[in-house]
């Protein structure tokens, strides 16, 4: 079929762009009226074909309105669709806040619930002191005292990654001022405890599960004469100090006499028990 | 000059009954349509060289509207729908485009 002197595939489809068999009727009519065969009946086909065409231009028409109208129809119900799958998204997330602020009332009563019978009795009261203890160490209760302030940031006209803070960095950061002999710590508002993880997930540093945004405000409670000095001559301290001469991140440090440190968000322990309880 | 009206007759038609097209046709009818585009102006272009045939443009109307939906159809169900119909769309691009510029090289005498 395909002439030779086409040998590209889009030649090909450019040069036979018209149907052949227009070629070939109008060769086999031009035969046929040279050999003088006289066909009666022409005429009359003739004009029944001609209504054919017409027919399948009006088709042409009707596909061509068909169509426009159909994607016209469509786009009103799928832009709907999308609106009505942000609303819920945003519904669903505001109730989610909702219920957020309602588990932290609930356990605030709980908490004050559980201390006011604890004092009742001169054993309950010894339990509640440990309790409180227990809870400044592990992170579930907040904590206050004199310490450090510490606010990172990246550098102002970043270009590259290097100069804006990542998750190595703040954890570098914790690793120091725990190191410093800091007895409680926090990035914006999240407390640091033996479960925190410290990482980076998509474009954004997580602390407990939350994404954090810049900058980063990082509290330590501890002693505010020696917490400094010390961080400052750990490794930790180098880091951070080459992060902010080479790098330009940004990095100040400032005594604080009075700081709160918040609880972490409650730990649920499902399969860790006491040793000894034999569950 | 007929073939325009029945053409108008077929587009008012559409625009006053707005049929439904049924779900099954949706993914098949722009490719019916830019199919039976190419039938039409290959029509056109075979009137103007003189050699136009009712029989042949009905008959290439209808083959390529059904043969585009069904190249189509199988490639939907072999799981290459998309790839084929961006095929067929570039061939029948293709063929429109050079057409059209054969209806212009008539119509313009250049």
């Amino acid at each position: 079929m395909a002439d030779p002197r086409y040998v590209g595939l889009l030649d090909h489809i450019t040069a036979t762009s018209l149907d052949e068999d227009y070629a070939h009727v109008a060769e086999k009519r031009a035969a046929e009226r040279g050999s003088g065969v006289d066909d009666p009946s022409r005429p009359g086909r003739r004009r029944n074909l001609h209504s054919a065409s017409i027919v399948a231009l009006l088709l042409l028409g009707l596909l061509l309105t068909v169509a426009g109208v159909q994607t016209a129809k469509s786009k009103p119900v799928q832009q709907a669709s999308r609106a009505s799958l942000v609303a819920q998204a945003k519904d669903r997330r505001d109730q989610l806040d909702v219920a957020r602020a309602q588990v932290l009332r609930l356990r605030k009563e709980v908490n004050r619930a559980q201390a006011a019978r604890l004092k009742a009795t001169q054993a309950g009261t010894a339990a509640n002191d440990e309790l409180e203890n227990l809870g400044l160490l592990t992170g579930a209760a907040a904590a206050t005292g004199p310490g450090v302030k510490i606010v990172v940031d990246d550098n102002p006209d970043a270009v590259t990654d290097r100069q804006t803070v990542q998750d190595l960095d703040l954890q570098i950061l914790a690793n120091g001022l725990w190191n410093a002999g800091a007895e409680a710590v926090s990035i914006n508002g999240q407390r640091l405890t033996n479960l925190t993880a410290i990482r980076l997930a998509g474009k954004a540093i997580t602390v407990n599960l939350r994404s954090l945004s810049r900058p980063y405000t990082v509290t330590a409670i501890g002693d505010p004469d020696q917490l400094p000095a010390r961080f400052v001559e750990s490794a930790a301290g180098t880091w951070w100090l080459n992060l902010k001469s080479v790098y330009g991140l940004q990095f100040a440090m400032t005594r604080e006499d009075q700081l709160t440190v918040p609880a972490a968000p409650p730990l649920t322990l499902r399969h860790a028990h006491r040793l000894g309880t034999g569950r | 000059m007929i073939g325009a009206l029945g053409l108008l007759a077929g587009v008012l038609l559409g625009l006053f009954l707005q049929p439904d097209v049924p779900f099954w046709m949706e993914p098949y009818l722009p490719i019916a349509v830019v199919a039976a585009l190419d039938a039409a102006f290959g029509a056109l272009r075979a009137y103007l060289d003189g050699i136009f045939d009712d029989k042949v443009f009905v008959v290439s109307f209808i083959s390529n509207v059904v043969i585009a939906a069904l190249i189509v159809y199988l490639g939907d169900q072999l799981g290459v729908g998309g790839q084929l119909s961006t095929g067929v769309i570039v061939v029948l691009g293709i063929r429109i485009f050079s057409n059209v510029a054969a209806i212009r090289r008539h119509l313009f005498h250049a």
